[in-house]
């Protein structure tokens, strides 16, 4: 995976274990870049296979993987920080339409 | 291993883990929590603490305890009280509204986000009808007390229209039972007498940008006059002048100044504190840049890494530190608004730094044609073509419906600080905040990536720089002094 | 500057996946990361982007180490956050000479704290038996599974 680091996206496949980075979470990462490349993702039962194709030479494989990783991290927390999370929002929301709670 | 050490237990230890965050600074921890407390301990007492082993017998026990440090002394109604008043804006809905009158600007900053257009665009400018309704939305905020902040491109371009929204505000604020504040922020240099004269009485507060001495301010406030930096002083002399003279029939507020700093203010930040010093002005706030809007194009000439901005930051209150001693009164704002969470544990209304930020919901820009932004950086993304923080149109749109627009929502939950994992576990997190507009410009999305995020870096560098001086006393009282009411 | 890929093993019986992935995730502004199964744990690699390889690995087990002692004051603290939260949204001032019973609650605070309990419970009940009903802040789905992401223009 070194190897596929270091070169720019122009022609890159990964594979990327379930167990370590869910499937939300490399769609979420493909989100984030498709303004910059087009990426494909092949969901499998154990991994996700992902073929991207840059539109610009500036990103590489290791930007998307540190995406996905920035996603897989977000969907780790709200597992177990959901529901403060949701407590703010919630108050936040209601009190700026002039709703209390 | 610190925790391996910790794990022996005395008799009367509390043996439950507390609930903290920590930062290692140098040797040291610096220990937070949800309710704004801090502590600095030694690497054993960190130890000792993280591990629910720190007995009543130990020195700083009574102390931790009463910041909530100790799992079984915490006192539930005041810990619970000081989370309230320091996130007392989730209360509330939004306070600033901000009226950009016009686009157009006689100035060409080299920083500029505002997206300026030249002084002969009028399509640009607000008009009357637009700028009543404007106040009229603003006033369907739940908040109590609204402020009105007109700004542009230059505001005193569109001078009647500005005049008209004014006179309607103060009229509307004698029947609608909230409290309302006016400013404007200007480059003056097309202020006049009988601009002034109106404007003080109607108790508008004024804010300038002063970027330093004049070769530096001029350096980065380019105007075809050439004499950016002379009107900025004649102006903020002549409303000192008058603040000094105040009359029973309306107050004068003192002229604020703002300070940008770019790739050309770092080597001067002694120049650019006398200079503040030298015009009276008690407060600088210490601005970095942000590459948004037309500022991202020029990065790589007037841009600088945190790194870079948190060695100008802790020069520059290092310096005032020393005039502070010597009998100076000048105080620096950011540090004054996180000062007041740290050692007042109260909301200072910064909307840049809280959870979630004050997109919407804190704040509304309200464009030249109507159209509401969650806050003026997301107009700026609109106007270089992406509306994604556009959240409705005063004509077209009920208060409740922008406030449950998509991007309002969307704003609040990206920078909701216990949904970012890094943020989330920071130290920093009772004091901070993240901003979806930055992110979305510098990194590609909403949420961002902190950990390479460098508006994160440039707080942690503010904060680094604050908690280590609050560690002497003698900073520690004139720090606290900035904050004293 | 070197692009050496460094590789550090992590044993499962020392550190959760869920450590490994959040330590890496805190040197991330430093290399680019990459986890991959290993016998008995994981393999995290890392392709520095300027700093030397070594602080990097020196970076990741000092996070590896906080992210675990972490884990167990959150999991220790879950609750307690919680009911603080709450309590400090509802809480009012109570003027002196009136005593509170042991929770520190009024009747009428308890009410309300109920409610608000409940009203974010039913937010969470709604997303996690995945019903199709939409909350009625849309606050649950994300962004982009919303609207799908922005063309063109945004970089990093």
């Amino acid at each position: 995976m070194g190897d596929k680091m270091k070169t720019s996206l122009s022609e890159k496949k990964l594979i990327l274990d379930n167990r370590i980075y869910c499937g939300e979470a490399v769609k979420l990462a493909a989100f984030v870049f498709s303004g910059r490349a087009d990426i494909q993702i092949k969901p499998g039962k154990s991994a996700s296979q992902v073929l991207i194709g840059a539109r610009s030479s500036d990103l590489t494989a290791g930007d998307f993987m540190n995406e996905v990783l920035n996603q897989q991290c977000r969907i780790d927390l709200a597992k177990k920080n959901s529901k403060i999370a949701g407590i703010i929002v919630t108050k936040a929301l209601l009190s700026a339409a002039g709703k209390k709670g | 291993m610190a925790q391996k050490t910790a794990a022996k237990k005395s008799k009367k230890t509390t043996s439950v883990l507390p609930q903290v965050l920590w930062r290692k600074i140098g040797a040291s921890y610096l220990l937070t929590n949800d309710s704004g407390h801090y502590a600095w301990l030694k690497e054993k007492d960190f130890a000792l603490v993280t591990a629910g082993g720190m007995t009543e017998l130990h020195p700083l026990f009574s102390e931790l305890a009463v910041k909530g440090f100790i799992r079984n002394r915490l006192d539930f109604n005041d810990l619970a009280a000081k989370w309230k008043k320091k996130n007392a804006y989730l209360n509330y809905g939004p306070g600033l509204h901000i009226l950009v009158m016009t686009l157009r600007c006689n100035h060409k900053c080299l920083y500029c986000q505002s997206s300026a257009a030249g002084v002969g665009d009028k399509k640009t400018d607000m008009n009357l009808a637009t700028a009543r309704k404007s106040v009229d939305f603003a006033f369907n905020s739940p908040n109590p007390g609204i402020t009105i902040e007109f700004q542009g491109g230059e505001p005193l371009l569109n001078w009647e229209v500005l005049k008209g929204a004014v006179e309607y505000a103060r009229k509307k604020s004698g029947t609608a039972g909230k409290e309302l504040k006016l400013a404007l922020v200007s480059n003056f240099s097309l202020m006049t007498e009988e601009k002034a004269d109106f404007l003080l009485k109607n108790e508008v507060s004024l804010c300038t940008s002063l970027d330093g001495p004049k070769n530096l301010h001029d350096k980065n406030r380019i105007c075809s006059s050439g004499n950016s930096h002379s009107d900025t002083v004649k102006w903020i002399k002549y409303f000192q002048k008058r603040c000094k003279k105040q009359v029973t029939e309306y107050r004068v507020f003192k002229p604020s100044a703002l300070l940008t700093v770019s790739k050309y203010s770092l080597p001067l930040h002694k120049e650019i504190i006398d200079e503040y010093v030298s015009l009276g002005l008690e407060d600088i706030f210490v601005r970095p840049l942000a590459p948004i809007g037309y500022a991202r194009k020029l990065w790589g000439t007037i841009g600088y890494d945190a790194a870079d901005f948190a060695a100008f930051y802790l020069k520059s209150l290092d310096y005032m530190l020393k005039l502070n001693r010597q009998g100076v009164v000048i105080r620096e704002k950011m540090a004054t608004m996180m000062l007041d969470k740290i050692v007042n544990l109260q909301d200072p209304g910064y909307l840049d730094a809280r959870c979630p930020c004050g997109a919407a919901i804190g704040q509304i820009a309200y464009n030249h044609n109507g159209d509401l932004y969650t806050c003026d950086e997301g107009r700026m993304v609109g106007w270089e073509g992406d509306d994604i923080f556009r959240i409705g149109n005063v004509f077209k749109d009920s208060y409740k419906k922008v406030m449950t627009a998509p991007a309002t929502k969307v704003c609040v939950v990206s920078s909701n600080l216990e949904a970012q994992p890094a943020c989330a576990r920071c130290a920093y997190k009772p004091y901070c905040g993240v901003c979806p507009v930055y992110n979305y410009e510098v990194q590609g999305s909403l949420w961002g990536n902190i950990p390479s995020n460098d508006r994160c870096g440039l707080f942690k560098g503010i904060l680094d720089t604050l908690f280590t001086l609050l560690k002497s006393p003698g900073n520690a009282e004139i720090l606290k002094k900035w904050v004293t009411k | 500057m070197t692009k050496t890929t460094l590789s550090v093993k992590v044993n499962a019986k020392d550190y959760d996946l869920d450590a490994v992935r959040y330590a890496a995730y805190a040197v991330s502004d430093a290399a680019y990361v990459f986890i991959k199964p290993g016998v008995g744990g994981v393999t995290v690699e890392f392709v520095p982007k300027n700093a030397a390889a070594k602080s990097i690995s020196v970076r990741f087990k000092g996070e590896l180490k906080d992210e675990k002692l972490r884990a167990s004051i959150f999991d220790a603290n879950r609750d307690l956050r919680e009911f603080m939260i709450l309590k400090a949204l509802v809480y009012e001032e109570i003027p002196a000479g009136v005593r509170q019973e042991d929770s520190g609650l009024t009747p009428e605070q308890e009410k309300e704290l109920d409610a608000l309990i409940a009203q974010v419970e039913g937010e969470i009940k709604k997303e996690s038996a995945g019903n199709k009903t939409k909350d009625p802040l849309g606050i649950t789905r994300t962004w982009e599974e919303k609207y799908g992401a922005k063309n063109g223009r945004k970089k990093k």
